[in-house]
């Protein structure tokens, strides 16, 4: 058994659909030193730092690491970057979580980021594809999610006018999200009569394009009062993958999500999920995927994924709130998503969320993914 | 004489694919400010707040990520540092006088008349801007007397955006199992996979071992090309590295007789009935093209739905 982390400090940036004022290092840097303040510390206190980032492809930059580096004065200590694709900045947390609770660093610094106004989002992604069997016919992930979505409407039920309620309960939180860059109240109506981009997923059900950077200061019991009388501690966290053409791949519930929560909440001690979290954050790329993650995290058996957002027990007000950020809605930046729902549901449970902080949340639910939809993690944080 | 290992070049076809995208990077405001003020020809440096200077200009210094403090005019001399040949050019490391870091560029000499220690001159490119190639190169210098680092009160506004291509070519091993199975479409059109480790559906791609028994997996088998749709979204958005006009369908496909999906596309003629016709569950075909097969995906020219 490792030994206890908890995240005791945090920083992002003011995500933006383009910035052209900072290099993807300057970006990195406004996060960092925004986590550190939190954390009250200074890069000498830190040990080893991670730094994650969706694909190099993105914006053409290979080991952009040793860039970050450099600017953020993290010279000579240990330092790996990570990818994996949406989950990322999850993917850089975990690997960061392993370090401090293996008693290797005592203080890790995690900073995850993408500046995707560099780049061609579809075409990079797209390049997850086998080249010689699909890539040529890839349409980034957004042909493939939305193809999926249209075999669960039949299966499972998840309407249009279900993953439009999504859309629009997590553009309206994104409203009061300081952080989030895109802000504007839309109705069920608007989302449905949405242009259709890759149909059903039509234009309201898609995250903006984000330039942003996100950091998270982990630490052991040990120094973690140093930095705040009141961590967020991690009391489970996993990332696991499913084969990614397997014959028995339905889909439907997300299997390797199904998979990371069982063993996230046997170590967190979660047997009923629904009633136990105070509040859930979701990487929800289009808005489909959140139905999909209710079932897969058992917020709701199968198939009840539309009653539960229609009943309006995932809004802010709602019993089991779901993304009070805004999610995905608000701001996307990629490789940064995964770190930005750990410090939105950290906040939460240090009790110091700036704008939608959740009454008495004790114990919150983040979930985070990439991949083709093979790479699905989640993580349990409690005050 | 050496015996030589078992590992001599095995020189099969190759699937050549190519990566082609163009960029809008953001250099930030240091390198942004010294992209913009070379067309005044000026180098422009940074000074951090340890009286360190560097040029090009930086945002924040590589020794110890402090923020930089003014920006300077860094003098066109300096000293070679360090040299060697590329392709025919002659690439150098260069000390500016008063500087504190060294910084490569084009050295425009005999590679035999250079060494290290000896001064060089910046030689300016007529009618380029915003780019480090405005500095045509470094040219040596013998009597060049020392610069010194001026101040630099005013500059031009950074540049903000620098527009960026890159064109990645690769030339892909088959293998062999992707190489029968595109031999067999292109000899005799048809589509093979393999059989699962235990039973008789094929897997699409082939592969050696089974994804969920981790077992070797069974013989060959040729599939059917009609299928059913297992999933299917409708494309309706144009982007970069598209290969057929929107409106069209993606479609996941389980081969008659195979287990795992193959990717294509349908035709249509309109949004709204492509909804109402192709769904999962659809029975589809594929459309082979008519001329030469080359022995790839592309050799289907799409699917179609088979009308019930």
């Amino acid at each position: 058994m490792g030994r206890h982390v908890g995240i005791v400090g945090v920083g992002q940036t003011h995500h933006s659909r383009r910035r052209t004022d900072v290099s993807q290092a300057g970006l990195v840097r406004e996060a960092v030193n925004r986590a550190l303040a939190d954390a009250k510390l200074s890069m000498d206190d830190i040990d080893t730092v991670v730094v994650a980032s969706g694909p190099v492809l993105f914006a053409a930059v290979n080991q952009p690491e040793k860039w970050v580096v450099d600017a953020i004065g993290a010279q000579g200590k240990s330092v790996v970057r990570l990818t994996s694709g949406g989950g990322a900045g999850f993917a850089g947390a975990l690997a960061g979580y392993y370090q401090v609770a293996g008693g290797y660093s005592d203080r890790t610094l995690v900073v995850a980021y993408d500046k995707l106004s560099e780049g061609q989002l579809q075409y990079s992604i797209s390049t997850l594809y086998d080249p010689f069997w699909g890539r040529e016919f890839a349409v980034g992930i957004m042909g493939f999610s939305a193809a999926y979505w249209r075999a669960r409407m039949d299966v499972l039920g998840h309407t249009e006018e279900a993953a439009a309620m999504v859309a629009v309960k997590n553009r309206r939180n994104a409203i009061a999200n300081p952080y989030a860059h895109y802000k504007k109240e839309v109705t069920v109506e608007d989302v449905l009569n949405s242009k259709p981009l890759c149909w059903p997923i039509k234009m309201l059900d898609v995250p903006p394009i984000s330039d942003g950077a996100a950091a998270i200061v982990l630490a052991s019991e040990k120094v973690a009062h140093h930095s705040t009388g009141r961590p967020a501690w991690i009391q489970g966290i996993a990332y696991c993958c499913e084969a990614d053409n397997a014959p028995e791949r339905s889909l439907m519930l997300s299997e390797p999500l199904a998979l990371a929560s069982r063993q996230v909440y046997r170590a967190a001690g979660i047997t009923n999920p629904r009633r136990q979290f105070d509040v859930v954050e979701v990487q929800e790329p289009y808005s489909c995927f959140e139905l999909n993650y209710y079932e897969s995290l058992g917020l709701c058996p199968p198939g009840q994924a539309a009653d539960l957002v229609a009943s309006g027990a995932t809004q802010i007000d709602g019993d089991i709130p779901v993304n009070p950020s805004g999610g995905c809605m608000g701001a996307n930046p990629i490789g940064a998503v995964g770190v930005i729902r750990l410090i939105e549901a950290a906040t939460q449970v240090m009790g110091r969320n700036e704008t939608h902080q959740i009454k008495d949340a004790k114990l919150a639910l983040v979930q985070s993914g990439g991949g083709w939809a093979n790479l699905r993690g989640c993580a349990v944080l409690s005050a | 004489m050496y015996s030589a290992p078992d590992s001599h070049p095995v020189d099969l076809p190759s699937f050549h694919s190519e990566i082609s995208m163009p960029y809008t990077l953001t250099p930030g405001r240091a390198a942004g400010t010294f992209l913009a003020e070379v067309k005044n020809r000026h180098i422009v440096g940074s000074r951090f707040p340890s009286g360190r200077v560097v040029a090009p200009a930086q945002d924040f210094s590589s020794v110890d990520g402090e923020e930089l403090e003014s920006f300077v005019e860094a003098p066109q001399t300096g000293t070679l540092t360090a040299f060697t040949r590329v392709q025919g050019d002659v690439i150098g490391l260069i000390r500016l006088d008063g500087c504190d870091n060294d910084f490569a560029h084009l050295i425009l000499a005999d590679i035999a008349d250079l060494s290290v220690g000896m001064r060089v001159r910046a030689e300016w490119a007529d009618g380029v801007t915003e780019s480090i190639l405005a500095i045509k190169g470094f040219v040596p210098a013998a009597d060049a007397p020392i610069g010194e680092i001026g101040p630099l009160a005013e500059t031009e506004e950074a540049i903000g955006v620098i527009p960026y291509s890159m064109t990645l070519p690769y030339e892909h091993a088959y293998g062999p199992y992707y190489g029968r199975m595109f031999d067999e479409i292109r000899d005799h059109g048809r589509v093979m996979g393999v059989r699962t480790s235990g039973g008789d559906d094929a897997l699409l791609p082939p592969r050696e071992i089974d994804d969920i028994t981790h077992k070797r997996t069974g013989t060959w088998k040729a599939c059917a090309d009609t299928g059913t749709i297992r999933a299917c979204s409708i494309i309706n958005m144009a982007f970069l590295g598209q290969t057929r006009e929107p409106p069209y369908v993606y479609a996941e496909i389980v081969l008659d007789g195979a287990s795992t999906r193959l990717i294509h596309m349908i035709d249509i003629d309109d949004i709204e009935s492509a909804k109402r016709q192709i769904k999962p569950g659809t029975r589809v075909r594929a459309v082979w093209t008519s001329g030469e097969r080359k022995g790839s995906l592309a050799d289907i020219e799409r699917f179609e739905v088979i009308d019930a």
